[in-house]
């Protein structure tokens, strides 16, 4: 299916994920007890070429955590962390669990390899976080949105992002990628969420704001 | 060994291609995960050529002439053709096609990838000569046109096909 959506209907789907995305950042925030910034959400109806660069170009290696989305909306969405950034972030979830010097962790030289709790909790910032962004985007829909359960990979991120492209582009020429990046300033860490929707949900999401043939 | 250096980079992005004569051309496709990137190399012209398709079947495509493989294989093969290749004689060899994520089990786009290419290059009575196909890792692929060698780097080592 084509993805035909005016400049209009494409502002009112920035405008909804800008505040899902919002909320997405604020379950990070509370998960792992620090204010999250929350970036203003890029939406860009582009090739799948063009959606490369927005993830810092294909050879950059990311821990992506990864949800597939089904129901009255399908699509894809992935939360990546550069490979250091994760390691923080893991640090900051497992202390809040454990407690201070409980931490079993092993210390690698290899800042891509991560131990079973580390990936855990990285695997439950992901789902807390896209959850959070259903959450709210589930609010205008009148049916369900389920995700998956959540997978990690640290990859390269053209190797990530592709499998998701590639099942949007089959019979799509554009792609809808809505993009935003959440950064906690004390222990510097940076994530960016991508959700990328298939064309044909979206009309069901525009049906439910009111904006249909907009 | 390395994938970059001084030799120009030419870079064939997710659905492109890129053709070369030049001596001093690396032809460079990033981050592979169920894309397939085939190259093809004469050795007797030393013309070289590397496409990076995205699926197995679709309609033609103005925008990503090799997007889809059985559309798009004919385009590239004659691209090289063009250059002074003659893809009978050529070497060709594939990697990519990998299955990253198994969420959902809908996205094993690699595998379906990596049969379609091969039945596409049977039917024009071509073959691959070596391949790294499938698996769980992303690659990166240069063909160097000096040579034909082709260098394949995933997160955990650089190889030589």
């Amino acid at each position: 299916m084509t993805l035909t959506l005016s400049e209009a209907g494409l502002n009112v789907v920035a405008g909804t994920f800008g505040r899902a995305m919002k909320r997405a950042g604020e379950a990070l925030g509370s998960m792992c007890g620090e204010i999250i910034e929350v970036q203003t959400p890029l939406v860009r109806r582009c090739t799948a070429a063009d959606v490369l660069p927005m993830a810092g170009g294909p050879e950059s290696v990311v821990l992506a955590v990864y949800v597939g989305i089904f129901g009255s909306l399908e699509g894809h969405a992935l939360l990546l962390f550069a490979p250091e950034d994760a390691h923080r972030l893991a640090q900051i979830l497992l202390a809040g669990l454990l407690g201070p010097g409980e931490l079993p962790m092993e210390v690698t030289d290899d800042v891509l390899v991560y131990d079973e709790l580390e990936l855990s909790a990285l695997q439950e910032a992901g789902n807390v976080t896209i959850s959070a962004f259903l959450n709210e985007l589930g609010m205008h829909l009148h049916e369900p949105v389920q995700p998956t359960p959540p997978q990690v990979v640290v990859e390269m991120a053209g190797a990530v992002l592709d499998a998701v492209l590639l099942d949007l582009v089959s019979d799509a020429d554009q792609v809808l990628a809505a993009k935003t990046t959440f950064s906690e300033g004390g222990r510097a860490i940076d994530g960016t969420l991508f959700v990328l929707p298939r064309a044909d949900s979206l009309r069901v999401l525009l049906d439910a704001l009111g904006a249909i043939g907009i | 060994m390395t994938l970059t250096g001084n030799p120009s980079l030419l870079i064939a992005g997710i659905g492109e291609m890129v053709v070369s004569s030049s001596s001093d051309s690396h032809l460079v496709s990033y981050g592979l995960g169920s894309c397939i990137a085939l190259a093809v190399w004469d050795p007797r012209t030393r013309v070289g050529g590397l496409a990076h398709f995205m699926l197995p079947n679709g309609p033609a495509n103005a925008s990503s002439p090799v997007k889809f493989i059985d559309s798009g294989l004919d385009t590239f093969l004659r691209a090289v053709e063009a250059r002074g290749a003659v893809v009978n004689r050529s070497i060709l060899k594939a990697a990519g096609a990998a299955a990253m994520l198994t969420v959902g089990g809908g996205l094993a786009i690699g595998k379906r990838n990596s049969e379609a290419m091969n039945a596409a290059l049977a039917g024009r009575g071509l073959s691959l000569t070596a391949t790294a196909l499938g698996g769980t890792a992303g690659r990166t692929v240069q063909l160097e046109v000096v040579d034909g060698r082709f260098l394949i780097r995933s997160l955990s080592s650089v190889t030589e096909l």
